[in-house]
């Protein structure tokens, strides 16, 4: 029996490792962008490619995390609505626009200065708007890969379209950073990305055991070296030693809460700046979340003879490029094979793309699963658009249908 | 050890009153009494209690009680709290066991709860974030018309012709009250077009849930003859209210408070 003295949340060892290799992101962010080699990019966005030609990326959208998770999104966001954007637009693209208007007062000063900005539009439409404005801002060129969105089957005329988009892309970083693409780089970095997700992806599938070994905080945290550094060699390391720490667990029958009753799938990105408010205090209830639809959006891997074609497919067919019926049939899916007893969907006002649709898929999944689900609604950075009290009757009353 | 009380306490409080209910073993109601529940909802809900247990004579202190509601953490007496989806749902259960959707205007907000033959919730809505179709609308609109919240219906029951209102929104409809006014349309017109305004904004909400019949309607505003009429219209059901609509959350938190004696 568990021990009743003992946190209800188990942090995990591995986090020390993750933090040396977020510091290291940063720092080489920094030194890339003294260089002249820095890019940023979106999070769905091939990074093997400038990657392989020697560009290093910086992630906006983590910078959004981090803005969330340090509470100052509001501030953030406030400097962009300052120059006139509107409280609708992604606090994501708030975060960054406020922050390269003000970095004195950033959190690290902003991100480091972008010499291009890349930008695939297989997670919404918002980051090219987002991206012109930096690039007002900062004079980086932009590149969009556009990746058109797919309903059911990706028809061939639509790779040829995406992997046109590639080699632009790679023409566009050659001129633009005075480099060349060597494929057989390309190769390696693939190989690295390919190790890293297929650790990452044991460790998210290890949380099928009972307990679960891992609650969404830690699946959220821990997911940041695969969005954000996605092909380096250094973070097959840090996946190795989090899935040792995962198989352990697993072994010992340590679940991620010390008193598992409850198990419930999350939709949607993550409220930043309660993150471990909000799972912890479920934790302390009995609520683990084994599976959630955002970090098992990074999988799959480069491969093969074609590497653009690869490239191509894999990163048109993102989840969130995906129709409403990709996305049901995925939550039914993490439902039945992580035997979870209920569902949260995060409708996020930033982030339209992610939550049209809840509602329907809200019916859908009961419907397909019989288990019941609630929607609550906020924002990931922007916790003026978040109503405690609100969100946690939703919550209560979700947990009193268990009981 | 002493004896087990025949008797619970259910106190709802909500955003705008605050409601108790002392109910019998035998499930009838000893005492009940309703307040606003103004700045505090700690002393709303103490206030409630205390005159309840003048009123009944019965040392509520000694049994169990649970609250429910936009305040229920603030009830530092109870045993327990519950969210008003799930006291909502046992105590229209306890009432009619054959309902099977509940509406409940609230001062502040609605909901809807699909509720199965056990008693339970099994899926829900919650509009708490926009005062149109909550009882705050109506009152807003008496207002703007200059009749009582009670009068508002009375002569909403009159009209053959209900004014179009076609905002959901509380402020964009007032001016759209205003523009009737100014063009000469009866008040009692006016006054139905509110009502149906409201009640189709109410029919979304269920439908979000899914309409299954028998249909309650609890909640302060049930007891508006008019809103009744449109919402029923609206839905294209008949609609089951209690004696007592406005208690419904209280008496199911009272009802489940008797399954922990
Ligand atoms: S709108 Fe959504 S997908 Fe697009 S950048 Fe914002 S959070 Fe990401």
């Amino acid at each position: 029996m568990a021990d009743k003295t003992e946190k209800a949340y188990r942090a995990l060892e591995s986090q020390t490792h993750l933090q040396q290799v977020m510091f290291r992101y940063m720092l080489e962010g920094q030194h890339a962008s003294e260089e002249g080699k820095l890019a940023w990019v979106t999070s769905g966005f091939p990074v093997e490619i400038p990657l392989a030609m020697g560009v290093t990326p910086s992630y906006p959208e983590q910078y959004g995390a981090v803005v969330g998770s340090q509470k100052v999104g509001p501030d953030l966001c406030g400097y962009a609505e300052e120059l006139g954007y509107s409280q609708e637009l992604c606090s994501y693209a708030r975060s960054s626009i406020g922050s390269t208007h003000r970095p004195d007062n950033s959190p690290m000063e902003g991100l480091p200065t972008p010499q291009a900005l890349l930008a695939c539009n297989n997670i919404c439409g918002t980051v090219l708007r987002w991206y012109d404005a930096i690039s007002e801002m900062t004079d980086a060129p932009v590149f969009l890969l556009d990746t058109p969105p797919i309903d059911a089957e990706q028809a061939p005329h639509h790779i040829e379209y995406v992997q046109r988009g590639i080699e632009r892309l790679v023409e566009f970083i050659s001129t633009t950073f005075d480099t060349s693409m060597e494929l057989e780089h390309l190769r390696s970095v693939a190989k690295n990305s390919t190790t890293a997700i297929d650790l990452w992806t044991k460790s998210l599938q290890a949380c099928k055991n009972k307990p679960s070994p891992l609650n969404c905080a830690d699946r959220f945290l821990t997911m940041a070296p695969v969005v954000a550094l996605r092909g380096s060699d250094y973070i097959i390391e840090f996946y190795q030693t989090l899935y040792d720490e995962v198989k352990d667990r697993v072994e010992q029958g340590i679940g991620a809460i010390r008193d598992e009753k409850i198990r419930l799938l999350w939709d949607n990105i993550p409220p930043w700046f309660q993150i471990f408010r909000f799972f912890n205090g479920l934790a302390k209830r009995g609520v683990v979340f084994p599976a959630d639809t955002y970090t098992h959006a990074w999988q799959g891997s480069i491969e093969g003879t074609d590497l653009y074609r690869n490239v191509a497919e894999l990163y048109s067919n993102v989840y969130l490029n995906k129709g409403l019926d990709a996305k049901v049939e995925k939550m039914c899916q993490l439902i039945r094979d992580y035997d979870l007893d209920g569902f949260i969907m995060f409708s996020v006002r930033s982030c339209k793309r992610y939550s049209l649709g809840q509602l329907v898929s809200k019916e859908l999944v009961t419907e397909e699963t019989g288990v019941p689900g609630v929607i609550i609604e906020g924002d990931m950075v922007d916790s003026r658009a978040f109503n405690d009290a609100q969100i946690q009757t939703r919550v209560d009353a979700l947990l009193e249908m268990f009981a | 050890m002493s004896e087990t009380p025949s008797y619970t306490v259910g106190i709802d409080v909500g955003s705008t009153t605050t409601k108790g209910v002392v109910l019998s073993t035998d499930g009838m109601i000893i005492t009940k009494r309703i307040r606003a529940t103004g700045s505090s909802a700690s002393d709303a809900a103490q206030d409630v209690f205390q005159i309840m247990t003048q009123e009944s004579g019965l040392p509520l202190l000694d049994t169990i009680t649970i609250s429910t509601g936009y305040g229920r953490r603030q009830v530092d007496f109870a045993e327990k709290f519950l969210t008003e989806i799930t006291c909502h749902c046992v105590g229209i259960h306890h009432l009619n066991p054959s309902i099977r959707l509940v509406i409940d205007i609230g001062g502040q907000d609605s909901k809807v709860i699909r509720v199965n033959e056990h008693g339970k919730p099994s899926d829900f809505e919650l509009n708490d974030k926009c005062s149109a179709g909550t009882g705050r609308f109506l009152e807003v609109m008496a207002g703007v018309l200059g009749v009582t919240i009670d009068m508002l219906g009375s002569i909403a029951l009159e009209s053959n012709n209900p004014s179009t209102i076609s905002s959901t929104c509380t402020v964009f409809a007032e001016s759209e009250v205003v523009g009737h006014i100014g063009s000469g349309e009866s008040a009692s017109d006016i006054a139905a077009g509110i009502h149906q305004s409201m009640a189709s904004k109410v029919g979304t909400l269920a439908r979000r849930v899914g309409l299954v019949s028998p249909v309650a309607l609890t909640g302060g505003v049930a007891l508006n003859q008019a809103f009744q009429h449109h919402l029923a219209a609206d839905i294209g059901s008949d609609l089951w209210i209690p004696e007592h609509p406005q208690f419904t959350g209280a008496l199911g938190a009272a009802v489940i408070a008797q399954s922990k004696l």
